[in-house]
């Protein structure tokens, strides 16, 4: 090969591949599926990773939908329930009682007595309190086998 | 006797063999290859993007330095290419453009032109750009977490982190048949271990890096992980497993053989593979990164120097 003809082929991959690689990052962005697979939680305590899907497939731990997604107990659609628990448990702003996206479903007088705890709360409690009860998984004593650095 | 002729040396014209710095680099390339192609059907049009991306900007990079420094043009060596192949190799899938960009750049700029170019890097330019990169970025880094999204057909836990935080129980799910054949997470060109493992028998047979050099790596990770393994089976996973994941395979054939920062002689080189490997399962199984090659090779590339000070004594000489 003649470094002239080097050279043009290093300038045809300049060309090619920066095509090529715009494009597959412009035409497929990367997205989050609307059921996710695995969420990664970033704590002070170190990260958790979650495996939402092994959790609720069948040739995993086949859980229902509802052990987790809890609220409201019988939803008119499932949907209803499908969100994220920090849509409800969050830290709430000085003097309220309720976060507002309980308004969506229920009236505010109706509320007034209600308590939501914390998101993280709400996370230890509720997959502490399964895997101790199937006695399977992570739980209190064993807080390395969710967070990990 | 007096006039017996030790060396002959002809005079021009000389016939060139043909072998060539762009020989070389193209068929790296091509020993990458397979790898890269499983990647890229393994994680689809992002890691594509990632590849295709990273060779360009290593050129453009490469080019450009080129310019500024008013040297002669030397991206016609494929060298720069082949540091954005295996750049990309490393990476996740997910990683983001800039982030290819900035990575190539320390790669080419600082990784090797800083040094007066190809030859003159004291240490391995793919390494320089990923060492960098994961100390900055370390989440991007993290392949549980960039690969959050993907499902694929095997179990998506990247191994060594399972192994780390788990130690033998986390990582039941992983067969070597599995490892192997690439059903794993991991870099884009890093998991299929039997791809790599054809690519550096390519290279070797074709005497484009040292067989040395590989072996005594791999040697040096099995040895020590099996060590481990034997110490505490619960906690450290065994050798094959060592073998098989991580940047390890990717590592020894295509990482730690860069020539310029490797040494040449055969008992420099198999200190400096056994070396690395030694320092890959060191700070695997006790260090504070998931995987260590990255780092090991690096050490190795800095006692690279005085390594090649150890030099066989000429025939017959005394003192
Ligand atoms: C083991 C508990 C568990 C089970 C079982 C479970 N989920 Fe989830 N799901 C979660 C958690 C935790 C999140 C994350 C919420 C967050 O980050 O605040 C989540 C999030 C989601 C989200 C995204 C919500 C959003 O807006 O971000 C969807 C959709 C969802 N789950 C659907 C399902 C469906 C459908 C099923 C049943 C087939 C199911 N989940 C079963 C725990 C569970
Ligand atoms: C639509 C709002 C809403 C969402 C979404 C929601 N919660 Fe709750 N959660 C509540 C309310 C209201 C209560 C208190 C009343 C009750 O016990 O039902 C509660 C109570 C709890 C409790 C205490 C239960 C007990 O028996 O003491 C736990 C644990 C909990 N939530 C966990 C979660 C987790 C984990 C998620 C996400 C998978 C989640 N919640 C999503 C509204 C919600
Ligand atoms: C998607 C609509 C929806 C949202 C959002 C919602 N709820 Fe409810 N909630 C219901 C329904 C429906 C019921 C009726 C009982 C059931 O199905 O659980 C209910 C029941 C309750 C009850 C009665 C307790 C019981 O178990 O009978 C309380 C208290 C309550 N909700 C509190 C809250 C609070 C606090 C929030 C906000 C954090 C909230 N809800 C958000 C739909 C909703
Ligand atoms: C309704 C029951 C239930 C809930 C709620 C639940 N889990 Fe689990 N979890 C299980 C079961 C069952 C296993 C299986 C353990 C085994 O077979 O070893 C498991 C295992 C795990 C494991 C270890 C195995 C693995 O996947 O690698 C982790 C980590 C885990 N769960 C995290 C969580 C987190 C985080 C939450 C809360 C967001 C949660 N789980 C909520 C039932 C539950
Ligand atoms: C079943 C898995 C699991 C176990 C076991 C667990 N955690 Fe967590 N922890 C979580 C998740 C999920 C979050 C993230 C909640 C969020 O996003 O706010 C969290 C959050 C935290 C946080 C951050 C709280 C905040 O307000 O930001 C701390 C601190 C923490 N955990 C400590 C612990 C300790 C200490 C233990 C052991 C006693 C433990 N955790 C055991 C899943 C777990």
């Amino acid at each position: 090969m003649t470094p002239k003809r080097e050279l043009q082929i290093a300038y045809s991959l300049i060309i090619v591949f920066l095509f090529v690689g715009f494009i597959s990052y412009a035409a497929f962005p990367a997205k989050t599926p609307d059921e996710p697979i695995r969420l990664m939680y970033k704590t002070v305590a170190g990260k958790v990773l979650f495996d939402h899907k092994i959790h609720l497939s069948d040739s995993g731990y086949g859980l229902a939908c509802q052990d987790c997604h809890h609220h409201p107990e019988e939803p008119e659609e499932l949907e209803e329930a499908l969100v994220a628990c920090g849509e409800c448990h969050k830290v709430l702003e000085e003097g309220k009682t309720f976060p507002d996206s309980c308004l969506d479903c229920h009236e505010a007088e109706d509320l007034e007595d209600s308590e939501v705890m914390k998101k993280s709360d709400a996370f230890h409690s509720q997959c502490e309190s399964c895997h101790q009860e199937v006695d399977a998984g992570p739980e209190e004593e064993r807080c390395s086998w969710c967070h990990v650095m | 006797m007096l006039n017996q002729k030790k060396l002959i040396v002809s005079h021009a014209p000389f016939w060139h063999d043909g072998s060539s710095i762009t020989v070389r680099s193209y068929h790296t390339m091509l020993a990458a290859l397979p790898a890269a192609l499983f990647g890229i059907f393994t994680y689809g049009m992002p890691a594509l993007g990632v590849v295709s991306l990273s060779i360009s900007f290593a050129i453009i990079w490469e080019l450009l330095i080129n310019k500024v420094t008013q040297r002669t043009v030397s991206i016609g060596d494929g060298n720069a290419a082949l540091i954005g192949l295996l750049f990309a190799m490393l990476l996740p899938a997910t990683s983001p453009w800039w982030m290819v960009a900035t990575g190539t750049f320390v790669a080419v700029v600082i990784g090797k032109h800083i040094y007066g170019g190809i030859g003159g890097n004291p240490f391995n330019p793919v390494l320089i750009g990923v060492a960098i990169l994961m100390v900055a970025w370390k989440d991007y880094f993290d392949f549980n977490e960039a690969l959050v999204n993907y499902d694929l057909r095997f179990a998506m836990v990247y191994p060594l982190a399972a192994a780390k935080h788990l130690g033998t129980s986390g990582i039941e799910a992983f067969s070597t048949a599995g490892l192997l054949l690439g059903q794993h997470s991991g870099g884009i060109g890093a998991t299929f271990g039997l791809g790599l493992i054809l690519g550096g028998i390519y290279l070797i047979i074709r005497g484009f890096i040292r067989w040395e050099i590989s072996v005594s790596f791999l040697a040096g990770v099995f040895v020590t992980a099996l060590l481990f393994h034997m110490s505490d089976p619960s906690l450290y996973a065994g050798p094959v497993f060592h073998l098989l994941t991580g940047y390890t395979l990717i590592g020894a054939f295509f990482l730690a053989t860069e020539d310029s920062s490797s040494p040449v002689n055969f008992i420099p080189m198999l200190i400096y593979g056994a070396g690395a490997g030694v320092m890959t399962v060191l700070i695997r199984n006790i260090g504070t990164y998931v995987d260590g090659v990255v780092f090991a090779i690096l050490l190795m590339n800095l006692i690279n120097p005085i390594c090649d000070k150890i030099r066989p004594k000429a025939l017959g000489k005394v003192v």
